[in-house]
């Protein structure tokens, strides 16, 4: 037993190390990288978990989570794959080194004549020259087709060699080490000690978003002098920072930076049809005592770069510009509309009523195509503009809440306009739009008291038939828009009608509309440090260097053996291998056969 | 191996093994002229170079050298499209528009010229399909040269598009590979083309009646992009494209797709007439010799496969300059990825292995519904970075 085991254990250990770098091994997993890959692409990644939990319910959400398919490139098998890969690719280049080596290195004229016949391409011929000219024939041919033949004359025997792309094997070693390279270079961009830290549970993602900085948890604070980080910070114009927050699974890490970023100003610019053609931060970098590093502007495809760090334009948002609004209360009959003010991100009471109202999100244009908001195509016009819009989400004071979003701008159909009001009562459900005709003097004021006067008559028993309806209507009218002819009316009655029947599950009692605004954008600046990347680009140029080398600089070997017939004349034995191209190789052969023969049948 | 086709084959031979000294000597003219219009271009326009300029007029000098220099076609083909494209710039700054002019109207416009193209590649298919059913040779020749006419169409299209971006308003101005319709003139015009150097290069005419079919489908779509979607409408380019990167990126990645295209229809080709020859079927008559299709699926896989690498890497620096990392796990550049793979292990398979025939056709075979995934597919059904290529 004991003597048997020794025996097997080193044919077993041989034989991981041939299975570890076979080809069959890395075919295989080649092929189940990029099955594996597909997966990232057919689900989105990395968005917010609430999402996910939506779309695919709890127990799925859960499953799918622990597979770690919301971020599947990050996961630890998707990396033990390319790890496992990197690890037989390396095992592969040390096995084959020495021998490749030897192979440049060394290439001997002489070669044994049954090595001579192994060759993939072999002749024997026998020709009535005598073994110098025929070996000058040989010998110009191969010239003629760029090879550098040498000669050595041995115990009687003449024997040629040539080669070409000796080199070839040097594609192999750039190529294989390119990929360990590129792939260790990422890895090491991609933060492995903190990856580790985050694993072992030193670093610990915070989860909630609304902390203020001081309040973050020192566990889920990068060290400073991190040697490679890809964070991002969203800054208010005219605010600084020194920090970026980079996402790990459903939280955030904080990255202190060795500098701080003040934003001075941010702007898109347009093209004439409305499209943005750039968009640009005015930034300025502080050192510690103050002092200013740099200053510039950041630009989509031009980033700054200050020592080792790089800063990119990455988005845009608001940075708390300032709304002033009205509110109009649902089924409160001849109330004045209401007056709010606030800052987008701050949360209004809606006076003492128990309602509070979070602005979010104001955006300065929306461009958006006719069909996507009421499903017809309008040739000629394919987009509308809707103008500046936000977005405010309503807590009840029972504990519920909605989400709203309202545009600034009317669109108009039929003659008649309408503002358009989007709602949800679940974030991450799609919004429904209701479109709320405007009166003659513009406004939803004369909706809004219809829609309350239409609810009183109905409270006191009236029936809603088409001439209660129109009824109802004519004595709002008379008082709000005594002038509206009647064609007029009747439309907007319809209108109405519709955005009733839309505004069903309406989740708030009140209708907030944007009056007036000032602007003040935020910009999402990226901030990473990469030392990897000199790396990187050093493995690429190997990779495409190696990949030419490989394919177009082809190793072929020739070696002849001539020697003296004793009947006269000579023999020659000529064996020859491509490595690549051997279709083209296996032609030229045939081509040298003839024009050997030619040569012996002239003479 | 001395059947009919190898010899056709042979005399190419010598011409096939010269040497690098010989291929110089005989392109010295080609490169004498190009180097005097690199020259030429220098001199006039190289006080507003850049070094990004300059960049992209040294990679264009020394691709065209060593293309025309290993495929003389490309000698006068370069000529053919630049002569007509220029006289088209020309009749722009001479004031002349397509309202005024009857020229620029049906011939040289970008659309125009880009429709021309449509219907010569449609006309080139129907011909290579005849060639093979009807085995006449005349015909054939008549394929290939509608399919030049069609290739050189093509590229005179975008070259003029490249100058209508900036009529009306100069800081729209950009080179036409930027939206799924320029991008589909690319590839029926660049497919085509490599198309082409195989079958000159192994005297196999044939192969046309399983390539230029998707090329036709191609052309078909693309006719649908323009009469059905107006995409052939120019818009100005978002801000994330705004990038000399994208020079060489985009054709680059479509020199990989041409090359991979073409492979995989050979592919099919092999195992059509492989299955024809088991049947005594009078398909493999016509076909070349199988090893010679199986060469071509090699060449043509392993000169995409190093064009498709340089594009991908030049992809993933240019990420690294506009969005700061040089791979998000876009799902575009995931089916890059993708795309790799398979073809990494194609090539070992190939190479180290030595495999070949049905098996390595099947292969080759079913790559394109991969490629074709990565090329459209990604813009048609998933969302992401490269979402400006949709409809």
């Amino acid at each position: 037993m004991g003597i048997s085991g020794e025996m097997r254990s080193p044919s077993r250990r041989r034989l991981l190390w041939q299975f570890l770098g076979s080809m069959r091994l890395a075919v295989n997993l080649l092929v189940l990288l990029a099955v594996a890959s597909i997966i990232g692409t057919v689900l989105r990644q990395q968005e917010s978990y609430s999402s996910y939990a939506f779309r695919f319910g709890e127990f799925w959400f859960q499953v799918y989570r622990d597979l770690g398919v919301y971020n599947v490139y990050r996961t630890l098998w998707y990396m033990g794959i390319v790890g496992f890969l990197v690890f037989s690719t390396a095992t592969c280049i040390t096995r084959n080194t020495p021998r490749m080596l030897k192979e440049i290195l060394e290439f001997p004229v002489r070669q044994r004549e049954g090595a001579i016949r192994a060759q993939e391409h072999f002749l024997e011929l026998h020709s009535a020259l005598p073994v110098p000219a025929l070996q000058e024939r040989l010998l110009s041919l191969l010239r003629g087709y760029g090879y550098r033949p040498r000669t050595e004359i041995r115990d009687g025997l003449c024997y040629v060699a040539a080669r070409k792309g000796k080199f070839n094997r040097i594609g192999y070693f750039l190529t294989h080490l390119a990929i360990i390279t590129i792939c260790g270079a990422a890895l090491y961009n991609a933060d492995v000690p903190v990856r580790w830290a985050e694993w072992m549970g030193t670093l610990v993602p915070e989860t909630n978003f609304d902390l203020p900085l001081p309040k973050i948890p020192h566990s889920a604070w990068m060290p400073l002098h991190n040697l490679a980080y890809r964070g991002s910070v969203t800054l208010p114009e005219g605010d600084t920072a020194d920090v970026v927050f980079e996402s790990a699974g459903d939280g955030y890490l904080v990255q202190k930076l060795p500098f701080r970023i003040h934003l001075k100003s941010f702007h898109i610019k347009y093209y004439s049809t409305g499209m943005p053609r750039d968009f640009v931060s005015d930034v300025v970098l502080y050192g510690p005592q103050g002092q200013v590093l740099k200053s510039g502007l950041v630009r989509v495809n031009h980033p700054m770069s200050y020592d080792g760090t790089e800063i990119y334009q990455s988005s845009f948002s608001d940075g708390g510009s300032l709304l002033r609004m009205r509110s109009f209360l649902l089924g409160l009959p001849a109330m004045a509309a209401g007056k709010l003010v606030g800052k987008v991100g701050q949360t209004l009471k809606a006076g003492s009523s128990g309602y509070s109202v979070s602005l979010k999100n104001f955006k300065m244009t929306n461009v958006v195509p006719w069909s996507s908001v009421d499903g017809h195509a309008h040739p000629g016009s394919p987009v509308i503009n809707l103008g500046p819009s936000f977005i405010y989400v309503v807590h009840t004071p029972q504990g519920g809440a909605g989400e709203f979003k309202t545009y600034m701008l009317p669109i108009h159909r039929d003659g008649q306009s309408f503002y358009v009001q989007g709602f949800r009562a679940t974030r991450g459900a799609p919004y429904t739009y209701v479109a709320i005709p405007n009166g003659p003097h513009g406004g939803i004021s004369l909706f809004v008291d219809y829609l309350a006067a239409l609810q009183q008559a109905l409270n006191g028993g009236a029936n809603p038939t088409p001439a209660v309806l129109t009824q109802v209507f004519q004595q709002v009218a008379e008082v709000a828009a005594p002038t509206m002819p009647p064609e007029k009316q009747a439309l907007f009655v319809r209108d109405s009608m519709l955005a009733m029947t839309q505004m069903h599950d309406y989740p708030a009692p009140f209708i907030l509309r944007l009056s007036s605004f000032h602007h003040r954008w935020a910009a999402s600046l990226q901030v990473t440090k990469w030392p990897g990347t000199i790396v990187i680009y050093w493995g690429c140029v190997a990779l495409v260097l190696g990949i030419f080398i490989l394919f177009y600089l082809p190793q072929k070997k020739v070696w002849a053996e001539l020697r003296e017939d004793p009947e006269g004349g000579s023999r020659l034995l000529l064996g020859g291998s491509a490595d690549r191209n051997k279709l083209e190789f296996s032609r030229t052969f045939e081509f040298w056969q003839k024009n050997l023969t030619d040569a012996t049948e002239i003479h | 191996m001395a059947n009919s086709r190898a010899e056709i084959w042979a005399p190419e031979l010598p011409y096939a093994s010269r040497t690098w000294r010989d291929t110089i000597t005989r392109s010295a003219p080609w490169a004498i002229a190009l180097t005097a219009a690199t020259a030429f271009i220098v001199f006039q326009y190289g006080a507003q170079f850049g070094i990004w300029k300059y960049t992209v007029l040294i990679c264009w000098y020394l691709a065209l050298l060593v293309a025309g220099s290993l495929w003389r076609s490309i000698q006068w083909a370069v000529p053919a499209v630049v002569i007509p494209a220029l006289a088209a710039v020309w009749m722009y700054s001479a004031g002349q528009t397509p309202e005024n002019s009857w020229i620029l109207r049906y011939f040289l416009q970008g659309l125009a010229a880009v429709l021309w193209m449509g219907g010569l590649l449609l006309l080139a298919t129907a011909a290579y399909v005849l060639h093979v059913l009807m085995k006449n040779e005349t015909v054939g020749r008549w394929a290939t040269r509608l399919t030049w006419a069609g290739t050189l169409m093509g590229f005179i299209g975008l070259g003029v598009r490249w100058r209508e971006t900036y009529i009306g308003h100069p800081s729209w101005g950009h080179i036409p590979v930027s939206n799924l319709w320029e991008v589909f003139v690319l590839f029926c015009a660049s497919t085509s083309l490599f198309y082409l150097y195989y079958e000159q290069r192994y005297r196999a005419r044939a192969l046309g009646a399983f390539v230029m079919p998707l090329v036709a489908s191609a052309v078909g779509f693309l006719l649908w992009l323009t009469f059905a979607q107006h995409m052939d409408r120019i818009e100005p380019l978002i801000p994330a494209l705004q990038s000399f990167w994208m020079k060489l990126h985009v054709p680059m990645m479509f020199v990989g797709y041409a090359n991979f295209t073409v492979a995989s229809l050979v592919g099919l080709a092999y195992l059509l007439t492989k299955r024809s020859a088991v049947r005594g079927g009078t398909l493999s008559k016509m076909m070349p010799a199988p090893e010679i299709m199986d060469d071509v699926m090699y060449k043509a896989i392993a000169f995409g496969f190093l064009f498709f690498t340089t594009a991908t890497i030049l992809g993933a620096v240019w990420a690294a300059k506009a969005w700061g990392g040089f791979w998000s796990w876009d799902p575009k550049e995931t089916w890059a990825l993708i795309v790799w793979l398979n073809y990494a292990g194609y090539l070992h398979a190939r190479v180290v292995k030595g495999w070949r025939g049905t098996n390595m056709a099947w292969w080759s075979f079913m790559s394109i519904w991969v490629v074709t995934f990565c090329f459209l597919g990604v813009n048609l059904f998933l969302s992401g970075l490269h979402s400006y290529g949709k409809l």
